[in-house]
């Protein structure tokens, strides 16, 4: 018999996940369960999950309850360390974007955000009037150079050894100097009250960011909780159409889920660029033109009339307004 | 995949008794097809992962599976009537079900070679009885990495046993070659084998970990006959593009040495002056006190 | 000893300015407590509500309380240079005005600050800054030039007042008791002797000295907060020279707009008089120039290398904020050089006025290095609610700005009861310099 006891595997992932990183990713199915489950026995918190329980009912409970690890909660303290001997990269195939916007909303589901928060932003870019416009999903460019850690104060925002940058939200002194020296607008401000930031029911990690707290800042993390899982983060995991790479620049392997290649090779054979190079932030994101096109650009504005709203500026929008084509 | 056998056995008979009102949402069950899938993978280390997958998948909604989570699922290995519990396992939130027996378990073969597996859930009132079955041939894979005249060369022996023991090299099947990541693994080569033996030449650009180490997987997926065998080993290989990570002390915790330097001269200096007109104010008090004294003498 | 007669004279002649409450001062000091009082109102409304009251949001997330901040310490900053000067070149007319300035320098510095903490998300965490301080920080940097200039500035101002306290507790019999305690503490036993005299201008001067130093290093990381970015309005290698030339441009526009209001107000005409203006005016009209060259610079710069950012940028100045930038950058700078350039423009009105203008184009001056940047990032704003694109203050924070204003009124009101405006030792001084050379101008 080689089941595993319960204790024992969630005890073992708990140091796992602590110490670093699973290096071949095996599951330990059925540890830490809950043995009756029926919808209101659970804490009412956030997500809901609908499973069918062996009794053959249809309930819906809090992820949380039958979340595997909520023990492996990396303190601030920790979560300043990162994760070693890696050097986290991303890239995003702008040629295979159609502004599906899964990974905003994957994004946001994970990490409890409400509407118009936004980590990851799909952006429409038109560089100049002849210009080709692209669907530019922009998430926080982790940069090696990052203004926004420069200037923060009290040491709230930090870069670990793994290149993530991250914010502690019970360090931050809400300044917003960070805010104004990020030249890609990646970070935000909770400026009001919200009854999410009262949830306690998930500890607090600078590498979730749940709960978040009024007069602080917050912006994309790269998901560091799931990379220590050995899983992508949200947004590579979410997207339909395998936009988004993610891997270690070390191990030189970049993966979007379905494809795993080599970091160097594709940056190589595919021309990937950094966004506004000039500016020496020299990020961790690398984008691949959007050149032979797996989609036409008009695809994207399958969405809510708000979000078209949203790139009214972009010339070609302008020109597609005046035909009457939107 | 035919190994992945799924059977659908379930017509929702119970569901018609239970009062609709305190169970609002089996109703619709009705709707869902019950999927219970079994398959199998032969580890590195000889152990064997065996995998049960239990969801209800809307019949008109294909986006719409819903696990069934928390179910007892029981792992046989089946030789004509006989049936020897392997072990029991629980389905998590994704409804799968996960054993792993360890190496040094025995299996009973049929003629042909095939080990047979079964998964089973025993049925509750609500759900009914499941069980699925995968036969699969114990496959050997036997991966050697050489430096053959300072070529980094992979070899791949592979075979099953016959009942004498005696190794029948694999034929015509897909092998896939891949080096160990730590997000997923990076395919290097993907070709059929012959003879049960391949061999090629490991590329040049792979980077590894900190230390150059690599593992070098070779992996048979989804095989009709033989499931999923993987096998790997490690080897220093790799020409480790160790990033040296970038510290720039602006950045960094510890600010660069001459901003203490030049903050510390500037501080000491205009408060050593504050402190110096501070003791000047204390002198012209201590004369304006003398004066007083002296006055008050006089009178 | 017709020095002491002199002295008690003088103290005479001040003692009303100090005592009196007319019905207009009255009125006064009960309109600028209502407008903090409303002040104080917007301040628990954000305090309870969070910053979603404000006017800032994402892209713009710093509005006019960073402004007003700007505006107030470089305030301070120049009153400090200015006094720190007239101080140590003993300039002919420092009696008139130095104490206005030192005034002006103390409480500028003490309510521009306050507008930053309105500013902070978490004011609860304040002390963060000491706990886990950053020196790579510019705002680390700000804070402990604020701090120590602060505290040297409050030792000056003390320095220069000692003599006055000490004229002021020999000569108020009359006095009620509490003030001639309070003078009597404040003045240490300062007796005029010729040793104590000596130490107390020798560290007077130093201080002058220490203190012209610290505004300008002060200065500069101010507008290091903003130039160390990479935001295309701010970044910027001239900013800490021209942030000096602003504050002083708003300075000397202050100090003119004071030196009326207190000569019309306490009936000083005696005292300040219209050469006092007149050199005030010259100055100011110096000063604009390079304030208009710098403006100048800044802008022409931009516009000729026209990096796409920068293009950006002045499109943004020069459609939605077309009419600040007109006022900020024409008027606000050749109004007032046309009135001072032509001497027969220059009364002490058209001086004033001159100054008025003066300031308010500056601050107008620097909303528009503030917001439009903020508005016009790297990346386009591509959003659909206007508070996110555009930024407008709201009540709450005009509220606030106009208690800031308010406090800083009041406080200048309630320090002149303490002190006479007009510093009676600086007359002695002067009287004593001018008995021992006689033949030296009388034009004072
Ligand atoms: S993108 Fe902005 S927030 Fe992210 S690391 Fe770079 S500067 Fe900081
Ligand atoms: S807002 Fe917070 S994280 Fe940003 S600079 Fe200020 S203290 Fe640091």
């Amino acid at each position: 018999m080689a089941n595993k006891k319960t204790e024992e595997g969630s005890n073992n992932r708990r140091n796992f996940l602590r110490l670093g990183l699973m290096s071949s990713v095996s599951a330990v199915a059925g540890a830490t369960l809950i043995s009756n489950l029926t919808a209101d026995e659970v804490e009412p918190s956030g997500e809901k999950i609908r499973v069918l329980t062996p009794d053959g009912k249809m309930v819906e409970v809090d992820a949380k309850s039958i979340n595997k690890y909520p023990e492996a909660v990396i303190t601030p303290t920790e979560s300043r360390k990162g994760i070693p001997d890696k050097k986290f990269v991303m890239v995003i195939d702008l040629a295979k974007c159609k502004n599906a916007r899964k990974c905003v909303e994957g994004c946001q589901k994970a990490h409890k955000l409400d509407d118009h928060e936004e980590f990851m932003k799909v952006q429409l870019i038109q560089n100049n009037e002849e210009g080709s416009p692209y669907w530019f999903p922009k998430p926080c460019f982790h940069c090696d150079e990052p203004p926004c850690v420069t200037v923060c104060p009290t040491g709230a925002t930090f870069k670990r050894e793994d290149g993530i940058v991250l914010i502690d939200n019970e360090r931050c002194i809400g300044c917003k100097f960070c805010i104004t020296s990020c030249p890609y607008s990646a970070r935000q401000f909770n400026w009001g009250h919200k009854e999410k930031f009262e949830d306690k029911s998930q500890p607090y990690s600078p590498e979730t960011q749940v709960p978040a707290a009024e007069g602080t800042v917050m912006k994309c993390d790269f998901c560091p909780d799931m990379l220590r899982q050995g899983k992508l983060p949200h947004c590579a995991t979410a997207c339909p159409m395998g936009v988004i790479y993610f891997g270690d620049k070390n191990e030189d392997i970049v993966t979007n889920g379905s494809e795993t290649v080599s970091f160097s090779q594709l940056i190589k054979d595919r021309g990937g660029y950094r966004h506004l190079e000039h500016l020496g932030t020299k990020p961790n994101v690398y984008y691949l033109p959007a050149v032979n096109r797996q989609f036409p650009v008009e695809r994207g504005f399958d969405v809510d009339e708000e979000i078209i709203e949203r790139y009214k500026d972009v010339p070609f929008v302008k020109e597609l307004k005046e035909q009457g084509k939107l | 995949m035919k190994t992945k056998i799924f059977q659908y056995l379930f017509i929702f008979t119970a569901l018609a008794f239970v009062n609709p009102n305190s169970f609002a949402q089996e109703t619709n069950l009705k709707n869902y097809k019950i999927r219970f899938g079994l398959s199998t993978t032969k580890q590195a280390d000889n152990s064997r992962i065996l995998e049960a997958s239990y969801v209800a998948a809307n019949k008109k909604d294909r986006k719409d599976r819903v696990p069934i989570y928390d179910a007892n699922i029981n792992f046989y290995n089946v030789f004509a009537d006989e049936e020897v519990l392997l072990g029991t396992a629980k389905t998590d939130q994704e409804g799968i079900a996960q054993l792993i027996v360890p190496a040094n378990q025995s299996y009973t073969t049929n003629e042909e070679g095939y080990i047979n597996f079964k998964a089973v859930f025993d049925g509750t009132d609500g759900l009914d009885y499941e069980e699925a079955e995968v036969a699969v041939k114990d496959v050997f894979l036997e991966l050697n990495l050489e430096d053959i005249d300072s070529v980094k060369t992979v070899i791949l022996n592979a075979y099953t046993l016959d009942s004498l023991q005696t190794k029948i090299p694999l034929e015509e099947t897909e092998i896939i070659f891949s080096v160990g990541g730590m997000l997923s693994k990076m395919p290097i080569k993907q070709d059929n084998i012959s003879e049960g033996r391949f061999e090629f030449e490991f590329p040049e650009h792979i980077s590894g970990d900190k230390n150059g180490n690599i593992d070098v997987f070779a992996s048979i997926i989804d095989n009709d006959e033989y499931g999923n065998v993987i096998q790997k080993k490690n080897i220093a290989w790799g020409i480790n593009k160790n990033i040296i990570t970038e510290s720039n002390q602006l950045w960094s915790d510890v600010a660069p040495i001459w901003m203490y330097v030049v903050l510390s001269i500037l501080l000491i200096g205009v408060w050593a002056n504050y402190a110096y007109s501070i003791k000047n104010l204390f002198n012209i008090k201590k004369e304006g006190k003398e004066l007083e004294l002296k006055s008050e003498n006089e009178n | 000893m017709d020095i002491i007669k002199r002295k008690s004279e003088l103290v005479n002649e001040f003692s009303p300015m100090l005592e009196k409450s007319t019905k207009t001062s009255k009125i006064w000091v009960s309109f600028l407590i209502l407008v903090i009082l409303i002040g104080l109102v917007a301040f628990i409304i954000q305090v309870v509500n969070g910053h979603i009251v404000t006017g800032m949001r994402d892209n713009v997330v710093w509005g006019i309380y960073i402004i007003n901040f700007i505006f107030f310490v470089c305030l301070s900053y120049s009153g400090a240079f200015i006094s720190g000067i007239l101080h140590f070149f003993k300039s002919p007319w420092k009696n008139s005005v130095s104490r206005i300035v030192e005034i002006i320098t103390v409480l500028s510095l003490i309510i521009g600050p306050i507008f930053i903490l309105l500013c902070i998300g978490r004011l609860d965490r304040l002390y963060f800054l000491f706990l886990y301080p950053r020196i790579q920080s510019p705002i680390t940097w700000d804070i402990i030039a604020i701090m120590t200039d602060l505290l040297g500035c409050f030792i000056y101002l003390y320095l220069t007042f000692i003599p006055d306290f000490a004229m002021l507790r020999d000569n108020s019999e009359n006095a009620p008791k509490w003030r001639q305690k309070m003078y009597k503490i404040l003045a240490i036993k300062y007796y005029d002797t010729p040793t104590q005299r000596e130490a107390l201008h020798k560290i007077t001067r130093t201080m002058s000295v220490m203190v012209i130093a610290l505004a300008i290093v002060a200065y500069s990381v101010l507008a290091w907060i903003f130039s160390l970015t990479v935001q295309p309005g701010w970044n910027s290698s001239i900013f800490a020279p021209y942030f000096i030339i602003a504050g002083l441009y708003s300075g000397v526009s202050v100090i003119i707009i004071a030196m009326y209001l207190i000569r019309k107000f306490y009936h000083l005409d005696h005292y300040i008089r219209k050469v006092h203006f007149m050199g005030a005016g010259v100055i100011l009209l110096i000063i604009s120039i390079l304030f208009g060259y710098f403006t100048f610079s800044e802008y022409f710069s931009r516009w000729f290398s026209h990096k796409i950012e920068d293009t950006k940028l002045l499109d943004t100045l020069f459609n939605r904020y077309f009419w600040y930038f007109i006022f900020a950058n024409y008027i606000g700078v050749l109004v007032p050089v046309f009135i001072l350039f032509f001497k027969k423009f220059r009364t002490i009105k058209s001086i004033t006025f001159a100054a008025v203008i003066a300031i308010l184009g500056l601050y107008v001056n620097r909303y528009l290095i503030v917001v439009p940047t903020l508005e016009t990032p790297y990346l386009p704003i591509q959003d659909t609610r206007p508070e996110y694109i555009h930024y407008t203050a709201t009540w709450i924070e005009w509220a606030l700005s106009f208690a800031g204003i308010a406090a800083f009124i009041l406080f200048f009101i309630l320090i002149m009861r303490l002190v006479p405006i007009i510093p009676m030792s600086g007359i002695i001084d002067y009287e004593r310099e001018q008995k021992r050379k006689p033949h030296a101008s009388n034009n004072h």
